[in-house]
């Protein structure tokens, strides 16, 4: 099989390839100024922050003598006069803004080591040599409390799954063994479960009420339609925090609801139901709110439906409950995918209107990671907390993508 | 041609030069009321505020350090002052988020007491700034509140009354975060205010705090903002709830609602301000703070808000010259630091509370997620 080969004597194959490799080269070129934007702001920012949720380096270059002394330690008794020695002499020459960011870190693992640390520093200038054991324990009693000195076992290493564990209720014991959390400290899986049954059921309550309307908003003559489209919009465009404290209003238990049905005589007065400051509330809330991002994408789709499919599988005689079912529901599906999966997300990461109307059930994933973002200042543990829930949303965006098919998927 | 572009170049250069010579400054706070106090209170009255040549411009924020972790760690530190609880500027001062300010040689009270003996308290015991980073502001209380019309015999005056669901039968507005709570529940089980802080940092304090919480198991309504309470109680929703006294005071004083108060138990606390560290301003932001703690600047903010001067001796020129209301009302019944008031008060104690705020946090948490 001869070649073809060009004028210039190039084959022709190669020739293709170096016209289409400058081609490429042009479009990169084009496109390069926005993936530089977005690597810059959006994924060096994103992987930083996710690496703290393994980060232990910083204490490590403050204590480092002490954590090999830590090493050979048995965590039976209270440790040898040496490792008081090491940490007291660390503790003393150690930056001060580096020890107050290692007594915080410590303090994560166990807490009162912030305040100690902080105390002792002060009063151990009036040491000026050993024995340290027992001077350290006179100024106090914390030093001679065996569970302080287990705590630092789990931060011996400059990398670790402590803020992942953390994030499930478990930690590491002082021989960076896994065990759960004290009892009275777990929260974190309940909230998750929460959390995701929370979403999953706020995207339901979306669908199902969102699929009427979109249905109507796309079927209906423009006059009514257009005045339909205002009724989802206008809401849309109102501040969420005004929509969430007019749920409060209408919700409460003498508020506009529970008012109507007492006058109706449907309930008791004293029998006023219990419809905000509760999981109810959260999600009554969360579904109006939520609703346009449900509405507009299945919108989009169903009009992009021709009526005519519908009344063709009707005059071939199918039952018109049969007719939605096989002909009109499975073109609504990238619809149905879009605006769920818009919902889901939207919901699962959710937390002034949880906060607002939940009452107790009102912390979210969400409501944690701001509170150690911004009040414990535990970034170690926000950066936990926001990877599982990055997996957590990859997870299902990979389950979708091999149930339905992400090419099935319309947003607009 | 020429010429024309070095005038437009110099006239921006010039600008740009002014620009920075008047930098605005700024303070960052929690917004509302709260911020309007300072503003009237110690920024419009600054010397350089006043003859035009310092702009303090006002940010809102909802507090924590988050911010200022972000901005001193991204080395662009945009605010110059803010306002912030006790526990943060112990944990920013640790962390290195704030810059250290020494106080102790700023005005001094007209009997001759230096600044920091001047503080009244610092939630430790003892007086004097709560770290080495933190300027006084103000204190604020934790107190119940209710509807007077809502309780047509008896009415609650205790702690104990509080947490007794029998005698007032109704649901009680609590926040979501247990700092006070447990302080609370000791008082109503019996502890004296003043020895609160002891038996809570004590074996088994916060075992004994929780424990007298399953009192009000099934009868509390969650609130998370500070404006949440003032509705729940006025609704009939709640017929008692914990609230910012400065809340309350403002509803009373300023929109005539009808509610009382109950002292007894009052949980303290504070708020200082900082310099974040490395603010481009902190020459400015010193002068700026020590015209704010001033006697005269910390009674004049009382004029606007029920919260009390940090300083004795701005609680002195009020009581002097009451009535100090801006309105033309008494403010110091609204206070929380009448001498009767503060025996029977407790001061939250920041040091221990920035030790153990995660973990009380996360078993308060489950505790609310147990006792619906």
């Amino acid at each position: 099989m001869s070649e073809i080969i060009t004028t210039e004597g190039v084959p022709l194959k190669v020739s293709l390839k170096r016209a289409e490799r400058i081609n490429k080269i042009r479009a990169l070129v084009l496109v390069l100024p926005l993936t530089l934007f977005i690597i810059i702001t959006f994924v060096i920012p994103i992987i930083a922050m996710l690496t703290r949720s393994i980060d232990d380096k910083q204490i490590n270059t403050v204590l480092p003598k002490t954590f090999e002394i830590y090493k050979q330690w048995d965590r039976k008794q209270l440790p040898s006069e040496e490792m008081y020695a090491t940490i007291f002499n660390e503790i003393m020459t150690a930056d001060k803004r580096a020890i107050g960011k290692a007594s915080t870190r410590m303090n994560y693992s166990k807490s009162g080591w912030k305040s100690l640390i902080k105390k002792s520093k002060r009063k151990f200038k009036k040491i000026k040599e050993g024995p340290y054991k027992e001077k350290m324990i006179a100024i106090d009693k914390k030093w001679g409390k065996i569970e302080y000195w287990k705590a630092i076992g789990e931060m011996v290493d400059p990398y670790t799954f402590g803020y992942f564990l953390n994030a499930v209720d478990l930690k590491y014991d002082s021989n960076k063994k896994i065990v759960q959390q004290p009892e009275k400290r777990r929260i974190y899986n309940y909230t998750w479960y929460k959390t995701l049954k929370i979403s999953v059921l706020v995207t339901l309550f979306c669908l199902i009420l969102g699929y009427p309307i979109s249905y109507l908003l796309a079927t209906l003559p423009l006059k009514y339609s257009n005045l339909l489209m205002i009724f989802v919009l206008l809401p849309f465009w109102t501040s969420l925090l005004v929509r969430t404290v007019s749920w409060i209003i209408i919700l409460m238990r003498k508020g506009v609801f529970n008012s109507i049905l007492v006058w109706a005589g449907i309930i008791a007065d004293e029998n006023r139901m219990q419809l905000i400051y509760n999981e109810t509330g959260t999600l009554i809330a969360m579904t109006q709110i939520l609703l346009p991002f449900m509405v507009l994408p299945l919108y989009s789709v169903m009009k992009t439906i021709p009526p005519s499919y519908m009344r063709a599988a009707l005059n071939l005689g199918a039952h018109p409950m049969h007719a939605f079912y096989r002909i009109y529901m499975p073109q609504t599906v990238p619809g149905i995918s879009a605006g769920g999966l818009l919902v889901f997300v939207l919901a699962i990461g959710y937390f002034i209107t949880p906060e607002l109307v939940g009452g107790a059930d009102g912390q979210l994933i969400g409501h944690w990671i701001a509170y150690h973002l911004k009040s414990t200042l535990n970034w170690g543990l926000c950066a936990a907390l926001g990877t599982i829930l990055l997996v957590v949303m990859l997870t299902l965006y990979w389950a979708y993508n091999k149930i339905v098919g992400i090419e099935n998927i319309k947003l607009g | 041609m020429i010429k024309s572009i070095k005038v437009v170049l110099l006239t921006l250069v010039s600008m740009a030069f002014v620009a920075t010579a008047y930098a605005d400054f700024t303070f960052v706070s929690w917004g509302g009321a709260y911020t309007m106090s300072q503003q009237k209170g110690y920024i419009d009255t600054w010397g350089p505020v006043k003859n035009g040549s310092t702009k303090v411009s006002v940010e809102n924020y909802n507090g924590g350090l988050g911010e200022v972790k972000a901005q001193v760690e991204a080395g662009n530190v945009t605010w110059d002052v803010v306002d912030v609880l006790p526990v943060d500027v112990i944990n920013g001062c640790d962390e290195g988020l704030l810059e250290e300010i020494d106080t102790s040689g700023w005005q001094k009270s007209p009997d001759g007491t230096s600044f920091n003996d001047s503080i009244v308290e610092n939630g430790t015991g003892a007086s004097g700034p709560i770290s080495e980073c933190a300027v006084p502001q103000i204190f604020w209380t934790y107190v119940i509140i209710f509807d007077p019309k809502n309780f047509s015999g008896k009415k609650p005056t205790t702690m104990k009354d509080f947490f007794d669901v029998k005698k007032f039968p109704g649901k009680r507005g609590v926040h979501t975060w247990p700092q006070a709570v447990l302080e609370m529940a000791l008082v109503a089980d019996g502890v004296e205010p003043t020895k609160v802080n002891s038996v809570l940092q004590g074996d088994g304090g916060t075992d004994r705090a929780f424990a007298k919480l399953e009192d009000l198991k099934g009868h509390v309504v969650h609130w998370s903002a500070g404006a949440q309470p003032l509705e729940l109680v006025s609704s009939g929703e709640v017929v008692m709830s914990i609230v910012y006294n400065g809340r309350a005071g403002a509803a009373i004083l300023s929109e005539g609602a009808s509610l009382d108060y109950v002292w007894e138990g009052q949980v303290l606390d504070a708020d200082w301000v900082g310099i974040p560290k490395g603010s481009k301003n902190k020459a400015e932001a010193i002068e700026f703070l020590k015209h704010a703690t001033t006697c005269a600047s910390q009674a004049e903010q009382a004029k606007y808000i029920t919260y009390m001067p940090m300083r004795q001796c701005g609680t002195d020129i009020i009581a002097k010259n009451e009535p100090w209301f801006h309105t033309g009302i008494d403010v110091l019944p609204h206070m929380p630091d009448t001498e009767e008031r503060l025996k029977k008060s407790v001061f939250t104690d920041p040091v221990w509370w920035a030790d153990h705020n995660a973990e009380l946090k996360e078993q308060w948490s489950a505790w609310m997620a147990g006792n619906k």
